[in-house]
């Protein structure tokens, strides 16, 4: 059977060289979409909060409950902060200079965890259940939700500090913490985004 | 185009239009209008109908010559010609479509708004559903309720629906409005009801196990029986020393939706027939006043063979007042042991 | 059953010790890891409950959703071996170059363990879904046992609510949705001169999430309390608060399918964009990939907003959080806009990759350029617009704010524009041609005339005064089949047949399909076409017992969908009985121009020798020497030359 030995022909040698018709190498291009749809992810969380708080008109917070926004904001600041380290290490590595490359994965995880546990140990302190009304599920929700995209974030970090002490990334090979940076900024900036509508407004 | 093709389209598509014609017309299609929204709706009905055969004669003229007359012998290896397009059709089933979906749009609106406009001298009557039962209630009326939906001919009604525990939805197809009550909401809806007689009201969003019975009924009566009805009722519970009477009770829960009972004359084949209260506390081993009395308070206590669990209202134990409830078991005891 | 590549020598033998086949990737290793993380789900839920000092500890609900629900399908999924090479990576192992152990399939047992192969990923979703669309069918087959006659006669209330929530969930989130997405894993990377998806381990994982979904929803039959049965659209507080244990395993169901679907539509997109073979313009795909990539934009964007509404359905049952509880400050109807947000998308997410199937199909069978190329790509893009500006038309009746009736109205109307482009541009398509009424092809020309009936009854029902009456009725049922079956489902149909040869290496019977088709057409209109009679006439949806008048009618319908579930069986006996021993297939059997046809039935293991030059359209039918694109001169040795080699 001709197709057959037409497959045969190809033990002898691998696949194709893949040919890309685009200059966005697909990792990037994929971790860019699947931000979209993180986004779309938090969008319907958020029109949850459109609903409980402005349809409704939940008074915010609801009394007596109040947020800590002060703690809130070092914390926002402590999580700005690891972008920009993490940015750093990414520079760095493209300029081959391993160490840095580490110094900036480690600072960024260790600031990440830090964003985390102040995170939980605020849960622990605010005095108030997810079940108790609606101001109370949507703010457990919200940060929640980015809780768990920070947990992430650290999970891909602590991979690549992992590898960059394995000394795996290179001048030319970096794309793992280039599209693990692209994550981490993007729960940066959706930080912000929860800190004002939850907090501040 | 070859010759004659115009031709045979038109034929074809003549015959196809009449035969969905046919069908739609011949069918039994929409129940006979009982309010003037229905009517409305009606005309839009047919109004896209007309405009939807037209379309499906077109396309199944169109498919049905190809078929007929593009069909290839198997060893025909030719091809048909290299038509690419054709901006000018392409145009006109672009603005065409456009235009027939925006004539229904319009059509559509202005029926919308003439079926929600409230006629003068409304009547309110708040509809309150629950798992699974309807209760309408008279705020005109010092709060009369009622299990039946009783409405006077010709006069415009604002329904004002709650419910208690999850959403439903409130449909009388003669009616044609619809209408989910939700809870925490309150939604409403408007009817001026056209025909005397009595319909079936339906609640029509999955609310639980009891669902498809969630029945009761409207009745459409002339202004001259509402009047009297009205009276009637409100004197009993403007009475100076209410007499809370069992039946009115039943009645006004809706027990009847579900139940058979020969003094009250309901015969609901959803939950036990209440003539035979007796028998079943022999069954249940219980003295029959307190087994009536339980299974009314929580039905599920017992639960009579050959009948669902949980579709009885659970609520009814707080909903009714003590002497309402003592009222309700007595007039069962009594006309159970009657009939 | 034959392999779906041609053999080859690259992978290791599987055949090891007792070590191995304890730990190495495969069954036995799910099968435990399976338990252990169950088992650890568990703990970690008696630790938090225990140190959070919540009481009871051991609270069913959290723990089956914990652990059964989550951990546990992770578990299998490390078992079964799909996270394997991440986790080498992320614990910074030297990566492994691929030598391609996990591509290919040699026997039936390849199609059972994760595989990085488009072509027999492909095979694996399509047959998968199709199981779950017989499981979802017999069910339906019983719901109309149950309705054959007014009064209960079969199951009790809670039962027949479980089936047609199940029923519904199996239909669209494990078939028609993940149906579409295997054929085009197999098809679009041939169609578009590729070696492979872009991310072959993801689009690996993204099929097994399916099963876990599947298995979810049809246990909950099992679990005490019985199925989730506030149907598949799960209104809250229904769905929320006044449901049994089973609901949640809806919840949960979902999430997996949505992650699956997911995945698998950025892997299309990222392969359609980066991907293409040399000279492959956009406006040079076929349309089946400009339909999936206007799919994937659409689950890409959409799907996370189901995620999201089940999430807070879910948190309202297990954590008692207030999202949709009225009485702790919630709103039941944001429950709606936010499904429903996801869910109008999701039902152009089951047409538009049929429409692609119908385009190829209806072109090479017509033997005719697509009539309107460009247009017919982009009204698919005009209906991935619009879709989202229509949800609130499944809400019409629901109490929201009425001012937002008309412009959804308007919208969801206008919406019948495009879609009526592409049916006309087909017709125009069929004109004039030289029409090959293979099995294919007569399913296409079913899926238009009954599609062009579906869509009028959704243009019906887009009308709000209509929609107000005929909401919640059997004509919505009617309008969900019209479309769903006689659209969706004639399209999956159809492009089975006719990939059939590709992917299984052999012809089907052409007879027996015809038959299939036939006894399919007429069921299913004897079937659904009666609904709409009943839903005008006043009988409404989601009931296990209806008023008498109706009864002829219903019994009428439920013979008749009897014979519809019959005739099924046609098919499976065709299919099987032509991969085990059907003749082989030529590679070209349509004389189709599009690149998957341009190689061996089954392709190679790797699709291409070289990767092709695209030169020109690929519906050049009836232009002389037209071609799509060039290949490399297959060097088909016979197999003494290969010997020397
Ligand atoms: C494959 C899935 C699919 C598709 C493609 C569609 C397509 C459409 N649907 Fe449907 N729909 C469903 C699946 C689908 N639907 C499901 C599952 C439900 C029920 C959900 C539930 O369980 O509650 C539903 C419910 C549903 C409702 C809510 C009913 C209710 O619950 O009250 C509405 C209301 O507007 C609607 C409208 C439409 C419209 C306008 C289209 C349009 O896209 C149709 C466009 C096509 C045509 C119009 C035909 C071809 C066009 C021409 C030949 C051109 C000329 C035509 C004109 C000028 C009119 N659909
Ligand atoms: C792709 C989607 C899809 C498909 C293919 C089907 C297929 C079928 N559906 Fe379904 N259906 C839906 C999607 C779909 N449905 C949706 C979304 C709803 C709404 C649910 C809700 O309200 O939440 C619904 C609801 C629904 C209802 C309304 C329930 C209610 O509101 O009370 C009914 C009732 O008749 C029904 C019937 C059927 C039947 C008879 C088939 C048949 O076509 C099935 C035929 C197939 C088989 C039978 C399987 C193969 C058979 C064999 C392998 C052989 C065995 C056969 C014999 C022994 C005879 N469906
Ligand atoms: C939605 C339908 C429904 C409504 C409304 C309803 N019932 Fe019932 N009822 C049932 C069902 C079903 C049963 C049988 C299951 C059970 O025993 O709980 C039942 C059982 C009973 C029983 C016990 C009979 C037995 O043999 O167990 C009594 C007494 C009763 N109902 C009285 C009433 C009264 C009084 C009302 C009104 C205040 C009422 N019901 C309203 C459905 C209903
Ligand atoms: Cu109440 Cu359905
Ligand atoms: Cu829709």
């Amino acid at each position: 059977m001709a197709a057959h030995a037409h497959a045969e022909h190809h033990e002898h040698h691998g696949p194709p060289a893949p040919h890309y018709s685009s200059r966005v190498p697909p990792g990037v291009l994929g971790m860019f979409l699947f931000i979209g749809t993180e986004i779309m992810l938090f969008g319907s969380f958020f029109t949850a909060y459109f609903f409980v708080r402005v349809v409704n008109g939940t008074p915010w917070p609801t009394p007596p409950f109040h947020l800590p926004v002060f703690v809130a904001f070092v914390n926002t600041c402590i999580l700005v902060t690891s972008s920009f380290t993490m940015h750093w290490a990414l520079q760095s590595i493209k300029r081959g200079n391993v160490w840095g490359l580490r110094a900036g994965l480690l600072l960024t995880f260790l600031m990440g965890l830090t964003f985390l546990v102040t995170q939980g140990r605020e849960y622990s302190r605010v005095g108030f259940a997810p079940k108790d009304g609606g101001f109370a599920t949507i703010f457990y929700c919200l940060t929640g939700l980015h809780g768990a995209h920070v947990f992430v974030g650290l999970s891909i970090l602590l991979f690549m500090t992992i590898r960059a002490f394995r000394g795996h990334f290179s001048a030319e090979h970096h794309h793992g913490v280039e599209i693990g940076g692209i994550y981490w900024h993007f729960v940066d900036v959706m930080w912000i985004v929860v800190y004002l509508t939850v907090y501040i407004l | 185009m070859r010759r004659g093709s115009v031709a045979w389209l038109l034929v074809i598509g003549v015959v196809a239009g009449g035969i969905a014609a046919a069908v739609a017309l011949a069918l039994p299609w929409l129940p006979t209008p009982a309010s003037r929204e229905a009517g409305r709706i009606d005309f839009v009905i047919w109004f896209v109908i007309v405009i939807c055969i037209v379309i499906f004669s077109i396309v199944a003229a169109a498919l049905v010559y190809s078929i007929v007359a593009f069909r290839a012998r198997p060893d025909d290896l030719e091809d048909g010609p290299p038509i690419h397009g054709h901006t000018g059709l392409e145009i006109v089933w672009t603005i065409i479509p456009t235009v027939l979906v925006t004539a229904i749009a319009i059509v559509s609106a202005i029926v919308l708004s003439r079926d929600d406009a409230l006629g003068k001298n409304v009547l309110h009557v708040d509809v309150t559903a629950q798992q699974f039962a309807w209760s309408f209630t008279y705020p005109d009326a010092k709060g009369l309720t009622s299990g039946t939906l009783m409405l006077p001919k010709g006069r415009s009604v604002q329904l004002v629906l709650h419910s208690k525990d999850v959403i439903h939805s409130f449909w009388v197809p003669q009616f044609g409005q619809k209408e989910d009550t939700v809870p925490g909401l309150t939604t409403t809806l408007h009817i001026t009801p056209d025909r005397l007689g009595t319909f079936p009201v339906i609640c029509t969003e999955l609310c639980g196990l009891g669902h498809s019975v969630m029945r009761t009924q409207a009745v459409v009566m002339t202004p001259a029986a509402f009047a009297k009805w009205l009276k009637q009722q409100t004197a009993a519970i403007s009475s100076p020393n209410p007499s809370v009477s069992g039946a009115a009770v039943f009645k006004n829960n809706g027990c009847g939706a579900c139940h058979t009972l020969t003094a009250a004359g309901t015969s609901g084949k959803v939950g036990p027939d209440l003539d035979k209260l007796p028998a079943y506390a022999a069954e249940a081993k219980q003295p029959l006043e307190s087994f009536v009395q339980e299974s009314i308070v929580s039905p599920n206590a017992y639960i009579q063979p050959g009948y669902p669990k949980g579709v009885m209202p659970q609520t009814f134990g707080s909903s009714l007042s003590k002497p309402q409830l003592d009222a309700l078991v007595q007039y069962l005891v009594s006309s159970s042991k009657k009939g | 059953m034959t392999a779906v590549t041609a053999d080859h020598q690259i992978a290791p033998p599987r055949r090891g010790n007792a070590r191995r086949l304890l730990l190495g990737a495969g069954w036995i290793r799910a099968a435990w890891m399976f338990c252990l993380f169950g088992a650890f789900g568990f703990g970690l839920v008696v630790v938090f409950r225990w140190w959070g000092g919540w009481h009871p500890i051991i609270d069913m609900t959290v723990v089956t959703l914990v652990s059964l629900l989550v951990a546990a399908p992770i578990g299998f999924l490390a078992g079964i071996g799909a996270f394997d090479y991440w986790a080498y990576y992320a614990l910074g192992f030297p990566t492994r170059p691929e030598d391609h152990s996990g591509h290919g399939a040699r026997s039936w047992k390849d199609y059972f363990r994760v595989n990085t192969d488009h072509k027999v990923i492909g095979v694996q979703y399509v047959v998968t879904t199709f199981s779950f669309f017989i499981v979802g069918g017999m069910l339906a087959l019983i719901l109309r046992a149950e309705l054959a006659r007014p009064g209960m006669q079969f199951v009790d209330t809670q039962t027949f609510n479980g089936l047609f929530s199940v029923h519904a969930a199996l239909m669209i989130f494990l078939f028609v949705v993940p149906g579409f997405a295997g054929l085009a894993n197999f098809v679009v990377p041939l169609m578009l001169g590729a070696g492979d998806m872009a991310f072959p381990r993801l689009n690996a994982l993204s099929f097994w999430l399916l099963p876990i979904a599947g298995i979810m929803m049809l246990s909950s039959f099992l679990v005490p309390g019985g199925a989730f049965a506030c149907g598949w659209t799960g209104y809250v507080p229904l769905c929320s608060t006044h449901q049994p244990l089973g609901a949640i395993f809806f919840n949960q169901g979902v999430q997996w399918a949505g992650a699956s679907s997911i995945m698998t539509a950025l892997n299309f997109l990222v392969t359609i964009i980066t991907m293409r073979a040399p000279g492959m313009t956009f406006w040079r795909m076929p349309l089946l990939v400009w339909a999936n990539f206007t799919t994937s934009l659409l689950v890409v964007v959409a799907t996370p907003f189901i995620a999201g509404s089940q999430f807070f359905s879910m948190f309202d049952h297990v954590m008692h959080t207030a999202f949709f509880d009225p009485n702790n400050g919630g709103y039941p109807l944001g429950y709606q806009h936010i499904f429903w947000f996801y869910s109008h998308p999701a039902v152009y997410i089951m047409m538009l990759p049929g429409f692609g199937i119908m385009s190829e199909v209806i072109s090479v069978f017509s033997r005719k350029p697509i009539f309107g190329y460009r247009l017919m790509a982009l009204s698919l893009m005009a209906i991935v617009v619009l879709g989202f500006s229509v949800w609130a038309h499944h809400m019409f009746v629901s109490g929201m704010a009425s001012w937002l009736r008309v412009p959804m109205m308007i919208t969801t109307l206008l919406i019948a524009v495009p879609t009526g482009i592409k049916v006309f541009s087909w017709l125009a398509t069929l004109w004039e041609g030289k029409l090959h009424f293979r099995t294919p092809m007569l399913f296409a020309l079913g899926f238009l005339s009954m599609f062009v009936i579906g869509g009028l009854s959704g243009v019906m029902l887009g009308s709000v005064p209509i929609d107000i009456h005929m909401s919640d009725t059997y004509f919505i049922v009617a309008h969900i089949h019209y479309v769903l079956f006689g659209g969706s489902v004639f399209t999956i149909f159809a492009g089975i047949y006719y990939w059939f040869p590709k992917m299984t290496g052999r012809m089907y019977n052409e007879r027996l399909g015809k038959l299939h088709f036939w006894l399919t057409f007429v069921g299913f209109n004897l079937t659904f076409f009666p609904m709409h009679i009943l839903g005008t006439e006043g009988m409404p949806r989601r009931v296990a017992d209806y008023a008498p008048k109706f009864a002829d009618l219903n019994m009428f319908i439920s013979i008749a969908s009897f014979g519809l579930g019959a005739s099924t069986l046609v098919f499976l006996y065709n299919m099987i009985t032509s991969w085990r021993s059907g003749e082989p297939a030529p590679s070209n059997p349509w004389r189709a121009m599009t690149l998957e046809w341009q190689v061996s039935s089954p392709p190679p293991i790797f699709n291409f020798d070289e990767i092709p030059q695209v030169v020109g359209s690929p519906y050049g039918y009836g232009t002389p020497g037209a071609q799509h694109a060039i290949l490399a001169p297959a060097r088909t040795g016979t197999p003494e030359e290969v010997r020397v080699t």
